[in-house]
């Protein structure tokens, strides 16, 4: 025979609250950070295969060590995005509110992407392979924030 | 199996109670160095296995963190969510398909990153275990050591005394975490208790470290320095804790049998001239004795007790000082493999056992040691 | 190597919400559904490849209390887990157990009941990582979260990207989900069935995040799915036309996620896929099919949301970089098409998420056998390709299935 009915259902937790994790990066990205202050964007350079990495990165695939600090400019290209706003995710106010634009951006000089917000800018003007610059705060203050919004050039 | 798959490389990180250095770090620092082990490139490399947990990195797909440091960018890459010996077996599989030629074993752990035991209590069964909150790794495995220790009358002292043994090992293995030259068995009965009669000596440290491994087909090991040839293999999972007998470890019987029959092993106990194996806690070397075929059921106290499985006995047992020396979940098992290759390479300086010809390396995973594979490996 | 051949598979049902079953009564239906399939008893198998995404059900190690329920009692056992690629990767365990020779016969199986769990909050473990160490740079975590949002937050970047690429417009989008979903309402194992839904009604649906609309994406399934693979001599003994797998392939590109904590290089554009190119080329390579685009007759591409569908058909290399919304539009897609993709409805219809890439090589078998039912297509299936993409959409996984050995 079987038993058939609904499951019963017993409540349980993953306590991630108790886990910490481990990150290399507290001294690079110190270092990174610090040079944001100065308005400089700077990255690692892995000695093997040549790529730099922004934000730097303790490991390169080519299994080297990046070592070399070089900076990048503050302008760069957008490889993705998308635009978000109060109607995304099931809102049905679709098209009213200034939407978020979020594009990923690479800047001159480095091989990685980072995300940037594009401020007051139509969706429709964005597209992949168009430059930005960093706008950069009046006094940066040596958090990643300095470098969250940027504008098309 | 003859001479179609070898151990070509291996290597260790230190194994550290709170490492200063990312899961990807010491992952990146035991596959660089396996790779020069091996004599070989990232580039010979085919295919990369990964043994983690997504419970223990405390994030879900806990490989793809893992890509990078391990080699595997642009390679055929997998990830077995079981012990590292388990991921050594699935690249065994990989190149005896013909498929690929060279493979990157890894396995790495870092258990400062959590509360000790709060991974493994995410493995009972969540029906009626997990929220009791009665059983966990060490709990679960007090009721299996009372259970074997009352079936055949296993002392305390006995099961102390494979704590000694390895710990005092670990002092010749410089990677080692836990490493007491002389510990005596009256100290090992002296330390903490954690559930009776598990004691603090009895049950593995928790462990950062990662352990890589060099696998290759036959053709290209036979051009290696010093091939360690996988003579067999065998793998059994038995039923949950609470639903089977817990005084014998029969998947372990099963594991052993399968791989001894493909390495023409009738007579474990002469044939294999070293064993490292996966002990969790203490009294799980005895069991292994036994499933192992190295003594009789049931015997397994009377064999430490004659001291054939000390360091100079006859068949010298965790010589690295095994998992109560160090035990980065998930590369444990597969650092077993890595010693016993090592024992049979001749690189093993302090603890290395002369005249090792024939070594079994031993992995488990889940709770009382649910799932097991046996290797035997060894030279020309 | 030894041929291998699928000889059974079981499909459990696939809801949202099964709460008639527990996880391992849910498996139990796959898998004794897989056993009748091919005419086998638990007792003739050798051993079982295992995996599920555990983060999804809040569960570490489902087996270890699980597999006794599935005829399992003491095999061997081996569990792979790649997160959405997983049944993929299982499935690979499988065909690799058996081409080693270590194993003759062997059973795969993949589940994932997300209703006992939180599938997005478990997603989200994968970046709660990271933003851990952002929160310590003075990050706003509310921005963190719109960077994230799940699969769908990286969704919608590869989306964009590759409607930049390839001329495909939300238009397209609207078509693939119709040409799944109404090929998903002749597969009884498939969730979301919906006969007669026309590309109107899809681009009706609410907007997710640009330019995904719910109409574009799956729905989160309960459900599993197992698969028996032996010998090519048993599998002729067992049935008179087994389905070959010829080769399987699998390729990561860097774990990079999209932000700041990830940095990557070759996986820089999410659309790019890389690793799915080189690992059909090497699969097909093994399987001794030269031109893809001919010899392939069926795709099974793992697309949970709709411009997957196009791209990964790209990737595949079953057409030109761009050329994918062209094909579509020409029908050659369709069941009775030339290269009919996703007669089961594919993952935009039905996603367990841990079992999908399972049952991609498991519909592409079941065409090849010719146990479709309702949603066979009508050409002969001869050989086929499924696919399986996750990872931190960094991984690919592809298996090159034919009605006859590798020879």
């Amino acid at each position: 025979m079987e038993y058939k009915e609904e499951t019963t259902s017993i409540q349980g937790t993953w306590p991630l609250e108790q886990w910490r994790w481990k990150h290399e990066t507290s001294v690079l990205a110190k270092k990174f950070l610090e040079a944001l202050k100065d308005k400089k964007i700077i990255g690692l350079k892995c000695p093997g295969c040549g790529l730099v990495y922004v934000p730097p990165k303790p490991y390169c695939r080519c299994l080297s060590i990046p070592d070399e600090w070089v900076e990048v400019k503050d302008t760069a290209v957008i490889t993705t995005y998308t635009f978000t706003g109060s109607w995304s995710f099931g809102g049905r106010l679709e098209g009213t509110g200034a939407p978020l634009v979020i594009a990923g951006v690479m800047y001159d000089g480095s091989d990685t992407q980072t995300l940037a917000i594009l401020d007051g800018v139509d969706p429709d003007d964005v597209a992949v392979g168009k430059r930005t610059r960093v706008k950069w705060p009046e006094n940066p203050q040596g958090g990643i924030n300095d470098i969250m919004h940027s504008e098309l050039i | 199996m003859n001479k179609e798959v070898a151990v070509i490389g291996y290597a260790q990180t230190l194994y550290e109670e709170d490492a200063d250095a990312s899961r990807e770090m010491l992952t990146l620092r035991a596959a660089r160095e396996a790779l020069v082990s091996a004599g070989l490139k990232r580039e010979d490399v085919s295919t990369v296995v990964t043994a983690t947990n997504d419970y223990l990195d405390g994030r879900t797909i806990s490989n793809m963190r893992t890509v990078e440091p391990s080699g595997a960018s642009q390679k055929d890459e997998s990830k077995v969510e079981m012990d590292g010996a388990f991921a050594a077996l699935y690249a065994i599989m990989r190149i005896l398909s013909g498929f690929h030629d060279v493979a990157m074993v890894i396995g790495v752990s870092l258990a400062s990153v959590y509360a000790t035991y709060l991974p493994g209590i995410m493995i009972l069964d969540p029906t009626w275990d997990r929220e009791r909150g009665l059983l966990n790794e060490v709990s679960a495995a007090a009721l299996q050591a009372n259970c074997y220790m009352r079936e055949y009358g296993v002392s305390d002292e006995q099961i102390a005394s494979v704590s000694a043994k390895n710990l005092d090992n670990a002092a010749r293995n410089p990677l080692a975490l836990r490493q007491m030259p002389g510990l005596s068995v009256e100290q090992v009965l002296d330390s903490r208790m954690l559930y009776s009669p598990i004691r603090e000596l009895n049950a593995w440290p928790a462990t950062d470290g990662a352990c890589a491994v060099v696998l290759a087909s036959g053709k290209t090991a036979a051009k290696a320095e010093k091939p360690v040839w996988v003579k067999g293999v065998g793998l059994c999972h038995d039923s949950y804790l609470t639903e089977r007998p817990l005084a014998v470890m029969e998947s372990l019987k099963l594991a052993a049998e399968a791989c001894y029959k493909q390495a023409g092993i009738t007579d474990p106990a002469s044939q294999i001239d070293l064993a490292e194996i996966h002990e969790n806690f203490a009294h799980e070397e005895l069991m292994a004795y036994e499933a192992l075929g190295f003594c009789e059921e049931g015997k397994g106290g009377e064999l430490i007790e004659s001291g054939i499985t000390q360091i100079d006995g006859g068949l010298p047992v965790n010589a690295s000082g095994g998992a109560l020396g160090a035990n980065a979940v998930c590369a444990t098992g597969l650092a077993r493999i890595a010693e016993a290759a090592m024992q049979v390479v001749g690189e093993a300086g302090d603890h290395q056992v002369p005249g090792v010809k024939t070594a079994l390396a031993h992995g488990q995973s889940g709770p009382c040691a649910q799932d097991n594979v046996v290797f035997i490996l060894g030279g020309d | 190597m030894r041929d291998v051949a699928v000889v059974g598979v079981g499909l459990s049902k696939h809801v949202s919400k099964r709460r008639d079953v527990n996880i391992a009564e849910l498996v139990w239906e796959a898998v004794s559904a897989a056993y009748e399939d091919a005419g086998l008893t638990p007792g003739e198998v050798d051993g079982v490849i295992t995996g599920n995404m555990p983060a999804f059900e809040g569960v570490n190690l489902p087996e270890c209390w699980g597999a006794g329920h599935w005829g399992t009692y003491r095999k061997p056992l081996l569990r792979i887990t790649t997160g959405g690629t997983t049944g993929g990767s299982v499935g690979h365990g499988a065909f690799y157990a058996v081409a080693s020779g270590l194993f003759d016969t062997v059973i795969a199986i993949a589940f994932e009941k997300q209703s006992d769990g939180d599938s997005t909050a478990g997603l989200n473990t994968v970046i709660l990582a990271d933003i851990a160490a952002l929160l310590g740079f003075g990050v706003d975590p509310s921005l963190l979260l719109a960077f994230g949002g799940g699969a769908v937050g990286i969704a919608v970047y590869q989306a964009s990207s590759y409607m930049k690429s390839s001329g495909c417009t939300t238009h397209h989008l609207d078509k693939v989900s119709v040409l799944c979903r109404t090929n998903a309402a002749k597969n009884p194992h498939a969730h979301l069935q919906q006969p007669g839904l026309t590309p109107d009604d899809v681009a009706k649906t609410d907007l997710m995040q640009y330019p995904l609309r719910f109409g574009h994406v799956c729905p989160a399934s309960d459900g599993a799915c197992a698969m028996i693979l032996t010998t090519g001599e048993r599998a002729r003994k067992l049935t008179d036309r087994p389905a070959y797998i010829r080769s399987v392939a699998s390729c990561s590109d860097e774990g990079a996620l999209i932000g700041i904590g990830g940095s990557g290089t070759l996986n820089v554009d999410p659309g790019r896929q890389e690793s799915c190119k080189l690992a059909a080329a090497r699969a097909y390579e093994h399987a001794g099919i030269k031109d893809p685009r001919n010899e392939i007759d069926l795709a099974e591409p793992y697309a949970p949301f709709a411009h997957q569908l196009l791209m990964f058909y790209e990737r595949l290399l079953l057409c030109d970089e761009g050329e994918a919304p062209a094909v579509l539009n020409s029908g050659s897609m369709e069941m009775a098409g030339e290269l009919p993709v996703c007669p089961s409805g594919g993952v935009i219809s039905t996603n367990a998420i841990g079992a999908s890439a399972l049952e991609r090589i498991a519909e592409a078998a079941m065409q090849i056998m010719g146990r479709a039912g309702e949603h066979q297509v009508q050409k002969d299936v001869h050989k086929a390709v499924a696919h399986g993409w996750g990872g931190m959409v960094n991984l690919n996984v592809v298996a090159v299935l034919a009605d006859t050995p590798r020879g």
